[in-house]
């Protein structure tokens, strides 16, 4: 009997150690920054200093609104440091999915077995949909934990619908990689596409918010689309995660469709 | 019954570049069939096209009966496939690589599965990243054969096996053909399709140059033929010689008889083609000794490689070098 989804287990089982090992980054900085709110954001002397910062700078970083628990969380956490780790996890996953491993030569293998091509591409960005799923319920629960003891005053509907946004977002580093893995068969091409994705929409979003002159850069971004209206203090923009999770669908499409129709492995 | 494999004016470009220019040829069922060429003959090309890894420029392909553009997954699920390079993971075991394979194109057997790992002489449990390369290739054929595939299509199978595995795996050949399967196997080496197949197809710039049974190539090929012939004179011998159809660079010299020995004629010549002829006349002489060495197939394919470009004006070679001249 053909085993249920054998692609999709085994990319889940084959990953488990780097699944292991991007959860422990993201939990070791989520328990080193939002500990430290009621001492840095929460101080009128970290006000102060942030403040005296030049505009251009606290708006670039998201410091704007840092003197709330849900505006420290999302410039710390949701808009840095766990922006960054989940993009990388997302975007190694997806150049892995398909160009990483026709590069190695081992999806030519793997498809003169009883497979499709298509079947190839869905189960693996399954895989990487259920890696991405896991890693951020391991992020809102420990906000959850931590919301109390570190004064964070989140209100949990608002945190739900900041992960949302917060795994959509890094989803779309991880399809673009996925698509361009499937489109080229390239794992360099991949990671540049899933990187720019990530990069991009965060320089596009830092430099929109500098100026009305340059506010038609934020439409380019998808970190803006996400983060624009500060969802852990207002709540979720649903139709931005849809929006967001709909791109990540047609790239995946898109790489079923690519890979349906090319030579593998020349 | 039909045709286990089909190729009609098969065409492959990548790019500007043709590297098949238009393959014809057919496999019985429960046949083997070997491809030999030169490296970058296309006879990975031609593989990877039956496996649907890569498409035709042009020209059809009847893979048991279907066409593999299409059929999907059913159609694969009754080949077995050896890639010529062969990559594995590193972080698993030849078991659990199996196992994957076996749950994509199952069934299989466990029990075939550890029959095969020893025959093959190859420890399932080992982590596939230590395995020396000839372990790699003992794992890439089992993941072939274990799912008793109608069709195995092996690229350079034997490469990197030691000669007492090499035979386990001609025996193996041997087994599924009997029972019913068939064998499309590639080598660079003469001697290895020579061992295994029934049918030769040589391949060169992509171009089929002949397809001939081994028994005809054998026919063809050339025999160092040796012997000593007591009480005759060299003229006799030569005139003999000279009889059999297929004899060529005779070189006789007389041996002067002493008190111990009687004089005698010894001759060296080449043979090619049948043997029964030649015999028929030197029976007719007093041997003291006869040799008559093993065909060699190589030289038989070298002649047939040269020889059948020098007698088609419009052959693939001579295809290919207009292909380059464009792309210079």
């Amino acid at each position: 009997m053909p085993r249920f989804l054998p692609l999709f287990t085994k990319a889940l089982t084959d990953s488990w150690r780097s699944t292991l090992a991007w959860a422990l980054g993201l939990t070791g900085a989520i328990m080193l920054y939002l500990p430290l709110y009621p001492s840095i954001g929460g101080s009128a002397q970290m006000q102060q200093m942030i403040d005296a910062l030049p505009q251009e700078m606290t708006k670039a970083l998201n410091y704007d609104q840092i003197a709330t628990g849900p505006g420290y969380t999302q410039a710390t956490m949701f808009g840095l440091i766990g922006f960054l780790l989940m993009s990388m996890a997302s975007v190694g996953w997806g150049a892995a999915a398909v160009g990483g491993d026709e590069e190695s030569g081992l999806l030519e293998l793997t498809l003169a077995h009883s497979v499709t091509r298509i079947q190839v591409v869905l189960e693996r960005a399954l895989a990487l949909v259920v890696r991405v799923g896991i890693l951020s319920a391991l992020v809102f629960l420990l906000v959850l934990v931590l919301n109390g003891p570190s004064k964070l005053d989140i209100d949990v509907g608002h945190l739900f619908g900041a992960v949302v946004l917060f795994a959509a977002l890094a989803l779309l580093s991880g399809t673009a990689a996925l698509c361009v893995g499937a489109l080229t068969g390239r794992k360099v091409y991949a990671i540049a596409a899933g990187a720019a994705v990530a990069v991009l929409g965060y320089v596009f979003n830092a430099v929109g918010r500098q100026s009305p002159d340059v506010d038609w850069l934020l439409n380019l971004s998808p970190y803006h689309w996400a983060y624009g209206n500060s969802p852990i203090t207002n709540g979720a923009d649903w139709g931005a995660a849809a929006g967001l999770l709909g791109i990540s669908a047609a790239l995946i499409a898109l790489g079923a469709v690519a890979l349906q129709r090319r030579d593998v492995g020349v | 019954m039909t045709q286990a494999i089909v190729v009609e004016g098969l065409r492959k470009k990548f790019g500007q570049r043709e590297v098949l220019h238009g393959l014809d040829f057919a496999v019985e069922p429960g046949t083997v069939f070997g491809v030999i060429g030169p490296n970058g003959a296309g006879k990975t090309t031609t593989m990877r096209c039956l496996l649907d890894i890569i498409r035709p420029s042009a020209g059809t392909i009847s893979v048991l009966g279907r066409d593999p553009r299409r059929a999907g997954t059913g159609l694969r699920r009754r080949i077995g496939y050896l890639p010529g390079e062969l990559h594995l993971e590193n972080r698993t075991t030849g078991r659990r690589m199996l196992e994957h394979f076996a749950a994509i194109s199952g069934p299989v057997e466990p029990k075939y599965v550890n029959e095969l790992a020893e025959r093959l002489d190859l420890d399932l449990d080992r982590q596939t990243r230590k395995l020396s390369k000839g372990n790699k290739q003992k794992l890439g054929l089992l993941q072939a054969f274990m799912h008793r595939p109608e069709l195995l299509v092996l690229d350079e199978p034997t490469s990197g096996l030691d000669p007492l595995v090499q035979q386990e795996f001609h025996a193996l050949v041997r087994e599924v053909v009997d029972g019913g399967a068939t064998v499309f196997l590639s080598s660079h080496v003469l001697s290895e399709v020579q061992q295994a197949a029934d049918t030769v197809a040589i391949l060169r710039d992509g171009g089929i140059v002949t397809i001939s049974t081994v028994e005809a190539l054998r026919n063809a090929a050339v025999r160092q033929l040796r012997f000593n012939a007591a009480g005759a004179e060299a003229n006799d011998v030569g005139a003999l010689l000279a009889r059999v159809p297929g004899v060529a660079n005779v070189v006789l010299r007389e041996l002067p008889g002493d008190g111990a020995a009687e004089a005698a004629v010894e001759a060296t010549a080449t043979l090619s083609g049948q043997v029964q002829p030649l015999v028929q006349e030197l029976a007719r002489l007093n041997l003291k000794n006869l040799v008559l060495e093993e065909p060699d197939l190589e030289e038989a394919v070298l002649t047939l490689y040269t020889g059948h470009y020098v007698g088609n004006g419009n052959g693939h070679k001579s295809v290919s070098h207009t292909e380059g001249a464009h792309h210079a």
